[in-house]
């Protein structure tokens, strides 16, 4: 979907991107992940024509974007930015269809894709003609996300959309993209120096470091084997293990119910982190496991948890 | 301390401004009686003034105090701009009734002009219902309608001739027409001057925005022109234009010469450059530039992001521009009568001239009025341009 080939760029004489190769696939939710000036940015800029780099080829969809025209190509992709940069003079509901107006789509065609993103984003409704100075934090991010999903474009570029905001709005909202990534099947290029975000969203982790990619891969692939010092000291050296516990649903180490169940249930798509944290909060060492309607299907011990290991 | 039967005084301003016209009855003449227009006159305290008028200005200002009693914001905003009208009116009619009185068996040539206890007593009546419109929030179209109120009031007395015995009315009279002519070669002064500096800084703040490096000299020449005082900018424009005019008749036919309007507007415009584009370019930069980016990422071309994004936020400032130069203008306009450019300046350098004092108000309230006027009507704009956000 989209391919980045050789891919260099310059600020007079500061290297901020310099050989980066990537290939996202259609689908993908490809986090760049790294310290702040590692040039994930630029990469991401450089996605939507808004940056031009100085050396190689960036192809979406097959095209080289450098024959299209930039501002129909910022058009058809959906683009979110940290700050949100809502429109302060215009209500929710207009900053929402700002894109699709942009495209020249007519009304009811906008009226009822609104309503799908507003549905999709679950925004109160009280709130569309309301303007952006009268929202929390978390809520103008919500609609600057609804903004990016409005003309339904197949992919999404966002850059540290979720960094500015309070942890719970920051969970919430993530818990929206995985959703939102899982139900659209929507390409996703996702810019973070947040680990714990990274692992959350990805199916695709590209580590980058002084403008260069430093490893690429799934989040598992990553968190097991770094390729070098950085790789490991970025990921959080002495909390790599707790940090593969994220990785791994319970429903993968679940055991039949003993003849003693635990009185604590957890989901069964919960992670084996989730479940280590249940038991040192319950000082208990054993949980059963629920499916999705609540019925108890059988139990995880502390064991199973430390057992397992890394994940295939 | 029990709160029974204790009045709380809940707005000190109100009761501050009764206390001050207290002061200023006792202390000022309320009007200046003299034998003729150029002589020394005599100050006489409201007192001396009908017993009816006196009781009605006395009223107003209790009912000053009273008001400032009243617990609840909105009903006391109300009693105090009741109370503002009676003082202003009470002031016009006692001021107009006292110099009638004068009038009855002096000689045509006397004058009664209006003293410091009057012209207190009015400000104190105008800060009165300014403070009142603040603190009570009252509604744009709520104060609108009480300024016409008082302009109305104003104007019906005026009409009805009470105030004809004032020495400032019979300069009025005397003046009438000419006054009318200055009044709107005043405005036309400011107008063509204001817009004229309009046309010129949208190249001007283009330039600043998009140069960086002609920014600094653009705003350096502009403040240079800022500190030339106005009477020596009128002077140093008198030669090039009447040069010119000498050299192209045809500029000397449509009116171009070293004095006149030419070198007042000319002056009067470039006055007005630095501040506008001083103003417009903060305008335009402080439009948030997380903003400018989403709307340049999500796929805005130049031309709208200009007109949808840039412009309208920008607005706000754009319009507190044009009121400061507009205002600056108004008063700067007054000057422009020495080059003969004509405008209400015209009764002021008069007045001056001759010791006249009542002949230089004449000049001057309007003036003070249309700078009033001026910063109402941009107010108004500002709200409308700002809007909910």
């Amino acid at each position: 979907m989209i391919e980045l080939d050789g891919v260099a760029k310059f600020f007079g004489p500061t290297v901020a991107v310099e050989n980066v190769s990537l290939n996202v696939a259609a689908g993908d939710f490809c986090v760049l992940l790294g310290p702040s000036g590692c040039g994930k940015s630029t990469v991401l800029r450089m996605v939507n024509a808004m940056i031009a780099p100085d050396r190689g080829r960036i192809v979406i969809g097959g095209v080289d974007i450098a024959t299209l025209d930039p501002i129909k190509l910022r058009r058809g992709v959906g683009y979110c930015i940290q700050s949100v940069g809502l429109f302060p003079h215009w209500t929710v509901e207009r900053n929402i269809a700002a894109v699709p107006r942009l495209l020249g789509w007519s009304r009811p065609r906008i009226a009822a894709r609104m309503a799908e993103v507003v549905a999709a984003m679950q925004i109160d409704k009280a709130l569309l003609p309301r303007y952006p100075r009268e929202l929390s934090g978390g809520q103008q991010q919500r609609i600057g996300v609804a903004r990016a999903l409005a003309a339904d474009p197949d992919i999404i570029l966002m850059d540290e959309p979720f960094a500015a905001l309070d942890p719970i709005s920051r969970a919430a909202l993530q818990d929206e993209m995985r959703r939102l990534h899982e139900v659209s099947g929507k390409t996703f290029l996702f810019v973070t120096h947040d680990i714990n975000e990274a692992l959350r969203l990805a199916t695709r982790i590209v580590v980058m470091n002084k403008g260069r990619v430093a490893q690429a891969g799934t989040p598992a692939d990553i968190l097991m084997r770094p390729v070098d010092e950085f790789v490991r000291g970025f990921l959080g050296r002495d909390e790599l293990p707790l940090r593969l516990l994220d990785l791994v649903e319970i429903r993968d180490r679940i055991a039949p119910l003993s003849h003693r169940p635990s009185t604590t249930a957890i989901g069964g798509n919960a992670t084996l982190r989730a479940a280590l944290n249940m038991m040192l909060d319950h000082h208990v060492s054993r949980l059963a496991v629920a499916d999705e309607t609540g019925r108890i299907v059988g139990e995880i011990g502390l064991a199973d948890i430390v057992a397992g290991g890394a994940p295939q | 301390m029990s709160a029974r039967g204790t009045p709380f005084i809940l707005d000190r301003v109100l009761l501050t401004l009764a206390c001050a016209g207290v002061a200023a009855v006792a202390l000022g003449g309320f009007v200046n009686h003299a034998a003729n227009r150029l002589a020394d006159g005599v100050a006489l305290p409201l007192w001396r003034a009908p017993p009816g008028d006196q009781a009605l200005i006395a009223g107003a200002l209790a009912a000053m105090v009273a008001a400032s009693c009243l617990s609840r914001e909105k009903p006391r905003a109300l009693a105090a701009i009741g109370a503002a009208f009676a003082l202003f009116f009470g002031c016009l009619v006692a001021s107009a009734h006292f110099a009638d009185r004068l009038a009855e068996g002096a000689k045509p040539a006397a004058r009664t002009s209006l003293g410091a206890a009057f012209w207190i007593l009015i400000a104190l009546a105008a800060l009165c219902a300014l403070n009142a419109a603040q603190r009570g929030r009252l509604p744009f179209a709520l104060r609108v309608a009480i300024g016409a109120g008082f302009a109305a009031g104003f104007a019906a007395l005026a009409q009805a001739g009470v105030f004809a015995q004032l020495a400032l009315a019979r300069e009025f009279a005397v003046h009438r027409a000419e006054f009318m002519v200055q009044l709107w070669r005043h405005m036309a002064l400011v107008g063509a001057s204001v817009a004229i500096a309009l046309a010129i800084s949208i190249p001007l703040t283009v330039l600043a925005l998009h140069r960086a490096h002609w920014r600094g000299l653009l705003f350096a020449t502009l403040g240079v022109v800022q500190t030339i005082p106005s009477i020596a900018l009128f002077g140093v424009l008198i030669a090039p234009l009447a040069a010119l005019a000498g050299r192209f008749p045809l500029l000397g036919a449509w009116g171009v010469g070293g004095t006149g309007a030419a070198p007042a507007i000319i002056a009067l415009t470039l006055y007005s450059l630095g501040p506008l584009v001083r103003i417009f370019v903060t305008g335009f930069n402080e439009v948030s530039a997380d903003v400018k980016d989403a709307a340049r990422g999500i796929g805005f071309d130049g031309r709208r992001l200009f007109f949808a994004v840039e412009f309208p936020l920008a607005l706000p400032a754009l319009i507190s521009g044009l009121r400061v130069v507009a205002i600056q203008a108004i008063g700067l306009a007054t000057v422009a009568a020495l080059i003969g450019a004509g405008g209400l300046g015209v009764f002021v350098f008069q007045g001056i001239g001759q010791y006249a004092l009542d002949l230089v108000l004449l000049g001057a309230i309007p003036i003070i009025l249309m700078a009033l006027a001026a910063d109402l009507v941009f107010s108004a704009g500002l709200s409308a341009a700002r809007g909910k956000r």
